[in-house]
Formats: C-alpha cells, sequence, structure tokens
C-alpha cells in the first residue's frame, strides 16, 4: 500500500509513495495524507521499504 | 417667504423635544433619524457604534462559496475533493458511486438572482441495495483552526455567534441534517435541520449559531472546524441527538436519524451554492469576491503547476533538478502527483517529484546519456487540503 523513498539528493526529506496512485507523500505532520499513513502504520502495517 | 425662528420642535404629543437648533446653525436631531431618500453630507462623518455587516470585507470564512473554482476539473464519480475547490464529497457504502460536479444555476433561479451563477451539484447513483446502516454521502468543507480563532468570533461566549447560510436545491422533498463540528480539544458538535426542502426549488437556509464555552480552536493550520451538508447517513452514524446546539462530538450519532428518500431514489440530485459562514447573528448578502481573489485561497489547497526543463551531461549519464515555486503558499507540505505527463521527453530515464515544502517542490529528472536531456509540459498538482 506504501512505499518509502529515499533521499535522491542531499537536501530531500524522506517521502513515502501511496502505491494505489502513485503520489508522493511527504514527511509533514500536517498533511492529511501522511496523517493517514501514520494511522495505517499505527495499525500494524509496515511500508515497502524503499529501493 | 417667511421665515420660522426657535430653539426647538417637539412633538404636539411629546414631552421632550425631537429637534434642537443653536445660533451656530447646528442642528440636533434629539432621537432617531430616518431619511427615505438619499443622505449627502458635504463634511466629515463620525458615526458611533457603526456596524457594517453587509458591507465589511472578508467576513465570509468558506472558500470559494460561490463555487466558481474548479480546479480539478468538473465533473467526476470519484469522492473527496475532485471538483469545485475546498468542497469534499465523503461517500461510503454506496452500491454505485454518486457523482460530482461543477454546474451551472439556472438564469431563472433564486442564487442567479442573487449574483451566484455557480453550483456544486450531487448527482445520487443506483443504490440497489438500499439505504444501509453504514452507508454515508455528505459534503464537507474544512476551515482551519486559526482561522476561526482569529476571525473575531468570541466563540467561547454564548452570547456571540456565526452564522451560516447557504442555497440549496434538491430533486427530492425531504428534510436534510447538516452539522458543524469543531476539531480541537474535546470535539464538540453542532447539529442542524434544513427544514422540509420543496423538490426542485432553491431555498435559503440560515442557522445562527452561538458559542459555547466547550470550543476550542488552536492557534495552527490544522483543521478546526467543518461544516457538513448531510445528504445521508447510516443509523451507525445518527440516533438522539439535539438540534441547534452544541455537545460532545459522538461518531455514532452525528446527526439525527436521516430521511432516506433522497438516498434511495437513483439519480437524485442535490446542489447547494452561496455558502457563507461569518461573524454575527445576521445573514448579510453572499460577499461576491473575483475569480482570482478566491482561486489564489483556493490555492493554499490545492494546486496545479506546469513545469518544463532541459539540461545537458558530459557524462554517460547526470542529474538535474527543478524547484517549482507555488502562485501561493501551502498549508503544509503537499501531497505531489502528476496530473499530465511530459510531453517531448528526450534523453531522461526518469522524472520523479518531490522534496514538497510549503513553497514548491523539485522535479527530480535523469539524463540516461550524455548529452541534452529535456521535458515540456509536466503538469504537477500539490494537494494540501484538511
Amino acid at each position: 500500500m506504501y512505499k518509502l523513498r529515499d533521499s535522491t539528493f542531499q537536501n530531500y526529506q524522506k517521502e513515502v509513495i501511496r502505491k494505489s496512485d502513485g503520489v508522493v507523500i511527504p514527511f509533514d505532520g500536517e498533511n492529511t495524507d501522511y496523517q493517514e499513513y501514520l494511522k495505517w502504520v499505527d495499525e500494524g502495517n509496515t511500508a515497502e521499504a524503499a529501493d | 417667504m417667511s421665515k420660522l425662528k426657535t430653539n426647538t420642535i417637539q412633538h404636539t404629543g411629546g414631552s421632550a423635544d425631537n429637534i434642537t437648533l443653536d445660533n451656530s446653525q447646528n442642528v440636533t436631531a434629539e432621537g432617531n433619524l430616518t431619511v427615505d431618500g438619499n443622505l449627502t453630507v458635504s463634511g466629515t462623518s463620525t458615526i458611533s457604534g457603526y456596524n457594517p455587516t453587509s458591507s465589511r470585507n472578508n467576513r465570509n470564512l468558506i472558500i470559494n462559496g460561490a463555487c466558481n473554482v474548479a480546479q480539478r476539473g468538473t465533473s467526476s464519480t470519484s469522492s473527496n475533493y475532485a471538483t469545485v475547490d475546498r468542497f469534499k464529497l465523503n461517500t461510503t457504502g454506496t452500491d454505485e458511486a454518486p457523482t460530482q460536479a461543477q454546474v451551472d444555476v439556472g438564469s431563472s433561479d433564486l442564487p442567479f438572482t442573487k449574483g451566484l451563477t455557480k453550483a456544486y451539484k450531487i448527482t445520487n447513483g443506483n443504490q440497489t441495495s438500499g439505504a444501509g446502516s453504514g452507508d454515508r454521502i455528505v459534503i464537507q468543507h474544512r476551515l482551519e483552526a486559526q482561522d476561526i480563532r482569529n476571525s473575531g468570533w468570541n466563540y467561547t461566549s454564548t452570547s456571540s455567534y456565526v452564522t451560516l447560510s447557504f442555497y440549496v436545491k434538491s430533486s427530492v422533498a425531504q428534510n436534510f441534517f447538516g452539522k458543524v463540528k469543531t476539531s480541537d480539544g474535546t470535539s464538540q458538535n453542532y447539529p442542524f435541520e434544513t427544514g422540509s426542502l420543496s423538490a426542485d426549488t432553491w431555498t435559503k437556509i440560515t442557522k445562527t449559531i452561538s458559542g459555547n464555552s466547550n470550543l476550542q480552536f488552536d492557534h495552527n493550520n490544522g483543521q478546526g472546524l467543518e461544516i457538513e451538508f448531510t445528504i445521508f447517513r447510516g443509523t451507525d452514524e445518527t440516533g438522539s441527538v439535539t438540534l441547534n446546539q452544541w455537545a460532545a462530538f459522538s461518531g455514532s450519532t452525528h446527526t439525527p436519524d436521516n430521511t432516506s428518500t433522497w438516498y434511495t431514489t437513483n439519480d437524485a440530485t442535490l446542489e447547494i451554492t452561496g455558502v457563507q459562514l461569518e461573524v454575527g447573528s445576521v445573514a448579510t448578502d453572499f460577499e461576491h469576491k473575483s475569480y482570482g481573489d478566491e482561486l489564489a485561497r483556493c490555492q493554499r489547497y490545492y494546486e496545479r503547476n506546469t513545469c518544463t526543463w532541459a539540461g545537458y551531461t558530459a557524462a554517460s549519464q547526470g542529474n538535474g533538478s527543478l524547484r517549482v515555486y507555488y502562485n501561493t503558499t501551502k498549508r503544509a507540505a503537499a501531497t505531489l502527483s502528476v496530473v499530465t505527463a511530459a510531453t517531448s521527453v528526450q534523453n531522461l530515464t526518469s522524472q520523479n517529484l518531490g522534496d514538497a515544502k510549503v513553497d514548491g517542490f523539485v522535479v527530480d529528472t535523469r539524463i540516461g546519456s550524455s548529452g541534452y536531456g529535456r521535458f515540456y509540459d509536466l503538469l504537477a498538482a500539490s494537494d494540501a487540503e484538511l
């Protein structure tokens, strides 16, 4: 459902890809998609590791 | 020509002066002064207690209440934010997805006569299994906590008010519920109803809502207030709850039990426009804004950007990056997506969106071999909705 993505540039922040639609979700606590991701993790799920 | 010389004028039945004159050409109306015609003041006006309710700028706390902005498109069978900006269609349990759309208001319809020419329209699907207890079709509009906290509403006072007004039309005659819900502290809920709507008839609904000592709005960009227009919620989410007063929110009692007539009518429609939330106990005329002003307000939550880039590498492969700056600073770092892939992609192995900040994002490119790499017109979307 989610896949992590590592930095590709020095200043890149961590990001997570939602696999269902390919959107890029920033690690920002005020982003509602990130809040959904955290809820999903709290339910015991684990995102795929970055390549 | 005769001249009346007097110091005061008093009604024959009165006991006090109505008008007082002095020897410096001053006139004082001792009571209320009503002017049926125009009033022209050549000098300076000093008006104590002036309450310019209908001319106060930025009094509408709702963004895109006239439904003029639809950055994502004008029709969709998706739920969530998909057409009219800032209006979210929240659905679950449907047998056939409803359609949401930005539509024209008929030129003889009530909203049109008030300058409201667009509306947000929901068209029901065919709910073949009937109204399930877990089913839901609702329209939601979410506001930042800091914008309510700093609106001028003394929200912890029962004698301070906000007023919600909107125009609504349903193809099915029915009473609909709605609610206003807070998020900070202990969430509070204020359910209301439209009253019985006549089929296919635009009706203006007005709800004046008092403050309450239990309300809390933090000084931040998180969700503070949610206004919901409940088309249908099943009994899993409805029950015993008192209308028109604040109470602690419960997920099992958003509103009283809903009538299911609209929900079980195939292709039933509901339209809404002219949504306004303002401080005070009076619903003033809708505050119209230019398209550009409203678009900028919407772009705090959603924006599309066209990206073009070209670069060169002498090595067998190289990287390039394009930082795109927004027209409007986002509420939070945005979720990024590609709306339309780039055209004329040359010599690139990837173009990834990333590094979202409130002021922009990066398109990261990889050039596959030595030489020029480029792409044109990648349309990216940034979503920072509540």
